[in-house]
């Protein structure tokens, strides 16, 4: 079967949670320990997770997840500089038209309420999941039948990604050729009705 | 990739149609008509398998509990009530499809051994089959969409189960674990961790594909359930007394005890699959199938249906744990050690 999961494992994504143990760090491992059958959950930070591990005898186990969005303190850090100091309220006033979730929703629960959401909230969920690195395309399986222009801005960002590499090492004369093919995909990204 | 040593495998692939709101913001109505297009498309042409489609509402806890215990529903969509939801398995339970959840759907599959290969490659065959009829919600930069940003990507999850009772013992699972933590990798209880059984699984999916997902969630239980091997070693080298000591009591109780816990049949089967593994004891009636096997026929849902008639419906009763000893009785008969 699969093993049951603890319920609040989604929350967190504001990165708020202050270890359990020295009040003082974020608390990033969400720490399940086992004695004699009952489980008891705390929220550490990884220093204070390592303590208690080594403290823990024999016959009880120590287990850890991740709080779930990983490098919460990055990406906390990360609005606190550049959404705080500007303007929270008018960061928190966003919302969803097509499902009526806003920012402090998701910050709440963890969950958005329609695909729409991804493009209302994109620059908060790319600093809470993604952090400082850059966006990049999907890599796994896409839709077969999706939409055509789905298959076109994943083709475009194949691309964009292939002519950063080959700037990079200095390939110039192939990198010209992907920026010609990247005008003629743009365009007719341009033609797509939405 | 190498893949052996993993008790059992499971995999489940998330996926949200584009034309409808997330099932927690959206209206009854419209999950319904979802839950309709779906089964519709389960009894339609094109299946190498049948579906066999549920009805929550009329499945006694017992049947409930039996598909958690045998993998084919998650236990938080078993405790989740809701409107819109439906449920259905794919052949003799091959594969399983959970319809209005946390997301749209989610596809699962659980088995026996080291099958994460084999589990994706059905899955994302029905998966295939599903999108034909439904226009998948999908964004190039975020992959498959879900309604926990966090599952976006390729939408699938990889659990492997790994029995790690030496490590367990001595108490090398939290390093383990936190190593893991680090690789965005949960290492979880399973059976609130009795006999050992513990289930790892990535807890994102953004920026990987699926292949990479299983390889890389592979080579590190290969390298963990190494780990156990060489400790198991260690523990008869260094506490030889201990180890048949631990092993050998295991045995006599399973032989014959009159009332067993599921925890409790859970370490008994794991510290006799030890004393097994490292050639210390025979044990006949455990040659036919998997620890993992036997571990799961005794779960309570498993006991009261497959040899109680389905009859009771507390699975609590102390019936379950006297038949329990039973079975356990039966399959230890004529074991013993090897000197
Ligand atoms: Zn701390
Ligand atoms: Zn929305």
């Amino acid at each position: 079967m699969f093993a049951e999961e603890s319920p609040d494992w989604n929350l967190d994504l504001t990165g708020s949670a202050i270890c359990e143990m020295c009040g003082d760090e974020p608390a990033t491992v969400h720490l399940l320990r086992v004695v004699d059958g009952t489980v008891s959950h705390t929220h550490l930070c990884p220093g204070c997770a390592e303590s208690v591990a080594e403290e823990t005898d024999g016959l009880a186990l120590v287990l850890a997840v991740p709080s779930v969005l990983r490098d919460l303190s990055k990406g906390q850090v990360h609005l606190d500089d550049e959404t705080e100091p500007t303007a929270p309220s008018d960061q928190d006033a966003l919302f969803c038209a097509v499902c009526g979730t806003t920012l402090s929703d998701l910050k709440e629960s963890g969950l958005v309420g329609c695909a729409r959401c991804y493009q209302i909230f994109a620059e908060y969920l790319e600093s809470a999941l993604a952090g400082e690195s850059e966006p990049v395309e999907h890599p796994g399986k896409i839709p077969q039948r999706g939409p055509e222009t789905d298959n076109l801005r994943h083709e475009i960002m194949r691309l964009q990604r292939m002519l950063r590499e080959l700037v990079a090492c200095e390939r110039f004369e192939e990198a010209a050729g992907v920026r010609d093919r990247l005008t003629e995909l743009g365009e007719r990204l341009e033609e797509e009705p939405e | 990739m190498n893949s052996a040593g993993l008790t059992a495998s499971g995999l489940g692939l998330t996926r949200n149609e584009s034309g409808r709101r997330f099932p927690h913001a959206e209206d009854v109505a419209a999950l319904e008509e979802l839950r309709a297009e779906v089964v519709e498309t389960l009894g339609g042409p094109g299946w190498d398998r049948e579906w066999h489609v549920y009805d929550l509402d009329a499945l006694a806890r017992v049947e409930i509990d039996r598909l958690v215990e045998r993998g084919l529903m998650t236990p938080v969509f078993a405790e989740r009530p809701g409107v819109g939801r439906g449920f259905a398995v794919y052949g003799e339970g091959e594969a399983s499809l959970e319809i209005n959840g946390a997301d749209h759907l989610r596809l699962l599959g659980f088995r026996g051994g080291s099958q994460l290969p084999a589990l994706w490659s059905l899955l994302s065959r029905l998966d295939d089959h599903l999108e034909a009829m439904f226009s998948y919600a999908f964004d190039p930069r975020w992959g498959y969409l879900s309604a926990r940003p966090r599952q976006a990507g390729s939408g699938m999850r990889a659990y492997a189960t790994l029995h790690l009772p030496a490590m367990a013992l001595t108490g090398r699972l939290a390093g383990t674990a936190l190593e893991l933590a680090g690789k965005g990798l949960a290492l979880v209880p399973l059976w609130t961790g009795a006999g050992g059984m513990v289930q790892v699984s990535n807890l994102g999916s953004q920026g990987k594909s699926e292949n990479e997902i299983i390889q890389q969630i592979s080579s590190i239980c290969h390298g963990i359930v190494e780990k156990e091997r060489s400790i198991r070693k260690m523990l008869l080298r260094e506490n030889p007394l201990q180890t048949r000591d631990q092993i050998g009591r295991a045995l006599g109780v399973g032989q014959h005890a009159w009332t067993v816990s599921f925890p409790e049949a859970v370490n008994l089967v794991s510290a006799v699959q030890v004393g097994v593994d490292l050639g210390l004891v025979e044990a006949p009636g455990m040659a036919a199938e998997s620890a993992f096997g036997l571990m799961s026929r005794l779960q309570p849902a498993h006991i009261v249906v497959d040899y109680m008639d389905g009859k009771i419906g507390c699975l609590q009763s102390p019936e379950i744990d006297e038949c329990r000893a039973q079975l356990l009785r039966g399959i230890f008969a004529g074991a013993g050690a090897l000197v």
